[in-house]
């Protein structure tokens, strides 16, 4: 994803995990450690706050690898 | 909008929703309150009820107006279809009897706020849950329905159900599973009931309190609703006041009345310890310091608590909060859906953490690892319910301080070996 | 179609460099199938050392299986180029067609479509619902045992030892690990594991003695359906002077 100077306030993005569908296979975690830890049963807590540009990539390899696509990125309003 | 003639608009101080011991039939009820209104422009009443103010009844005090509108909007991008209006009155809160009394006593005016409901959304049917412990009211609202039937054939098809047992049961999205034949259990939102809801159409899911007040304001107006209550919080609710006192039962407010005259009007006992508002996924506030805090969600959110559904429950003085809160968790614990991690293995933990301040002699781990599971199982669940026994673990502990602290150096006091003031229901066979 | 007879020298030698690139192709690509396989089990069993993250076995599983797929799109393009039997392209896709070895080809063309739809669903992943990819990935647990079928039964190379070994390994490791995998599943599952672990015994039996009766008895290639025209070249050759 290229940065665009000067063009006005892109969407940031938001890390979610639907709880229902995560079954604690860990990836996301291994992946993204700066913005999702383990609870003490593997569950992950995510950082709140929108996702830094420079770790974008990174997130959306996290959600694509999660083995039951509980992972989310959404746009904040 | 102006009051019907013939009608008497509810002066501020009147009882509005249950007026008296009978429940009304049709007739009675048109006579009360003047007719239903004739279904005007569906973005009339929206705004009248967006004017109005009225949050809903269930709980979660959201906007009625704004979820209204929401579904109105989704309904109308989806011409095929029609939308559906869910009358919630399933009151999985067991402390609860205020949607069973309304629906027992007023359900003409419930059944009112789902017609005028589904003309504003563009609903083709209309369904009323009722407690599964309540069959007088599921009585009540199917000879309502029937009479109706008869008054007038061919008005919006209404079904009566009853919400099936569990404390999750009547939570929206669970509601809305049942009502598509799965388990009562909530569901991950995205998509939100006011896009796919029940046969995947927009769906709104009103507390039935809630649905009886939008027929008021049909009739007399949002600015008439707004002539009780405080402008922060206005209308009036009904709450029920259990635990121990006196004459326990389901009362209307204005809302913002303090805390303790809602009591006192119930027989509050002198000494009486803590009051636990909004059920028992609500918080515990101490007495009598709280005795001044007034009765409205923007009044107990100032406070550090919740109104929630409304119940009001009091600890007499030779009570123990750590035990009452114990069980509770405990039973919390166990009507978790078990969907989630963090709330299937949270819950449990720190229903034993209680337990163990409760009936044993809690060092400082066993408390510090209880507030650490606090943060630990708010909001990481698809639910509320480990959000509510996070709140309501976190006030009982400040509460409750110097019990926690007389526990920890002597163990449980008298109180906790006392029967459960506030009761706790038997654990469902699997 | 070559006229019956005509085993001329000059036909065999220009197709006898596609034939090998045939034949190691073919076994190439079911060892990357192999290790691809292997790396979905053990995703499966949610297999994790502090120095093999799961995203490395994930990461392996997606690039094996994309090389297996490359390695089988080129071992189906020098079949079909080879014009010493006539293999067309749509008998790679619509199996039991063919009229050479149908059967045995024919399992490779289900191998070959079960890998088509494995990956590109698996590209889709996000968009398609994660039941549907499920329900559909579940085919894996057929794609490759049909996939070492077709090499033994196609495989002109199959009597040959080290080729023979290499299969075994292969095999080994995929029981392996599909056992494990079973057995992760016994305590929830108890019934549904006791099922798969006898299809897995039923599956190594029937295979074994099918392979010692058939590819590894003398006359296969004539069985299996191999034209008496390519019957010549369908023996392994016993010394390397064909040129």
């Amino acid at each position: 994803m290229t940065q665009r100077q000067g063009n006005g306030p892109r969407h940031s993005l938001e890390l979610r995990v639907n709880p229902i569908a995560c079954d604690a296979h860990g990836l996301c975690m291994e992946l993204l450690p700066e913005l999702i830890i383990a609870d003490p049963w593997g569950y992950p807590v995510i950082a709140p706050g929108p996702v830094p540009a420079r770790l974008e990539s990174l997130a959306r390899r996290a959600v694509a690898d999660c083995p039951t696509l509980a992972l989310l990125l959404t746009k904040r309003p | 909008m102006t009051a019907m003639p013939g009608a008497r608009a509810p002066a501020p101080g009147d009882l509005r929703l249950i007026v008296r011991d009978e429940p009304l039939s049709l007739a009675e009820h048109a006579r009360w309150y003047g007719p239903l209104p004739a279904p005007g422009r569906p973005a009339d009443l929206i705004a009248e009820i967006e004017r109005s103010g009225l949050t809903g009844r269930g709980g979660a005090a959201f906007p009625a107006g704004r979820k209204i509108r929401a579904v109105a909007q989704a309904a109308g991008a989806r011409s095929a279809s029609g939308a559906i209006v869910v009358a919630n009155g399933s009151e999985s809160e067991p402390a609860s009897r205020k949607d069973s009394v309304l629906l027992s006593h007023a359900p003409h005016l419930v059944l009112d706020g789902v017609e005028l409901c589904a003309g504003a959304v563009g609903a083709s049917t209309g369904y009323v849950c009722v407690s599964p412990q309540s069959p007088g009211a599921a009585q009540a609202v199917t000879q309502a329905v029937a009479e109706r039937d008869r008054a007038r054939p061919g008005g919006l098809p209404v079904q009566v159900l009853a919400t099936p047992d569990g404390y999750l049961s009547g939570q929206e999205t669970a509601l809305i599973s049942a009502l598509n034949g799965g388990p009562p259990l909530p569901t991950f939102v995205p998509p939100r009931p006011s896009d796919r809801g029940v046969r995947r159409r927009p769906t709104l899911v009103l507390n039935v309190e809630t649905l009886a007040n939008v027929a008021l304001i049909a009739r007399f107006g949002g600015g008439w609703f707004r002539s009780a209550g405080t402008p922060g919080a206005p209308g009036s609710a009904l709450v029920t006041v259990t635990g121990a006192v006196g004459r326990p039962g389901v009362r209307e407010i204005p809302l913002g009345t303090p805390l303790g005259e809602v009591l006192r009007r119930s027989g509050l006992s002198p000494g009486s310890a803590a009051v636990l508002s909004g059920g028992y996924f609500g918080t515990w506030l101490p007495l009598p310091a709280a005795l001044r805090v007034p009765v409205s969600e923007e009044g107990m959110r100032a406070a550090g608590a919740a109104l929630g559904c409304g119940v009001l429950a009091v600890l007499p003085g030779g009570g123990c909060g750590l035990a009452e809160t114990a069980r509770i968790t405990g039973f919390l614990a166990d009507e978790s859906a078990g969907q989630c991690g963090p709330c299937r293995n949270g819950m449990p933990a720190l229903a034993d953490a209680l337990h163990r301040i409760a009936f044993g002699r809690p060092g400082q781990e066993v408390i510090g690892w209880a507030q650490q599971l606090t943060g630990l199982v708010a909001g990481r669940g698809a639910c509320h319910l480990p959000d509510g026994a996070a709140g309501l673990v976190r006030s009982a502990l400040t509460v409750f301080a110097a019990d926690l602290r007389s526990h920890a150096q002597h163990g449980p006091c008298p109180g906790a070996a006392r029967p459960a003031i506030l009761p706790v229901p038997a654990r469902r066979p699997e | 179609m070559i006229a019956s007879g005509h085993i001329s020298a000059i036909v065999v030698t220009s197709s006898t460099p596609l034939w090998y690139a045939t034949r190691a192709t073919g076994l190439v690509a079911l060892v990357l199938l192999t290790g691809s396989m292997a790396m979905g089990l053990l995703s499966s069993v949610r297999f994790q050392r502090p120095d093999w993250p799961r995203f490395v076995t994930l990461g392996l599983h997606r690039n094996l299986s994309l090389l297996a797929l490359a390695f089988t799109v080129v071992h189906v393009l020098t079949t079909v180029l080879d014009s010493f039997v006539a293999i067309p392209l749509q008998d790679a896709f619509i199996p039991f067609i063919s009229s050479y070895r149908p059967i045995w080809l024919g399992l490779g063309a289900i191998a070959f479509d079960l890998m088509l739809a494995l990956i590109i669903t698996s590209l889709l992943r996000g968009r398609m619902g994660l039941r549907s990819w499920r329900l559909v990935h579940w085919t894996a647990y057929g794609c490759w045992p049909v996939a070492v079928l077709h090499g033994l039964g196609t495989g002109t190379d199959t009597p040959v030892r080290w080729v023979l070994a290499l299969t075994a390994l292969c095999v080994l490791a995929i029981t392996g690990l599909t056992l494990w995998r079973l057995a992760l599943a016994w305590p929830a599952r108890p019934v549904a594991s006791t099922a798969g672990l006898v299809v897995v015994v039923l599956v190594l039996i029937a295979s074994g003695a099918w392979l010692r009766a058939g590819p590894l008895a003398p006359g296969w290639s004539a069985r299996s359906g191999t034209h008496s025209s390519s019957q010549a070249r369908a023996e392994p050759p016993p010394h390397r002077e064909r040129r």
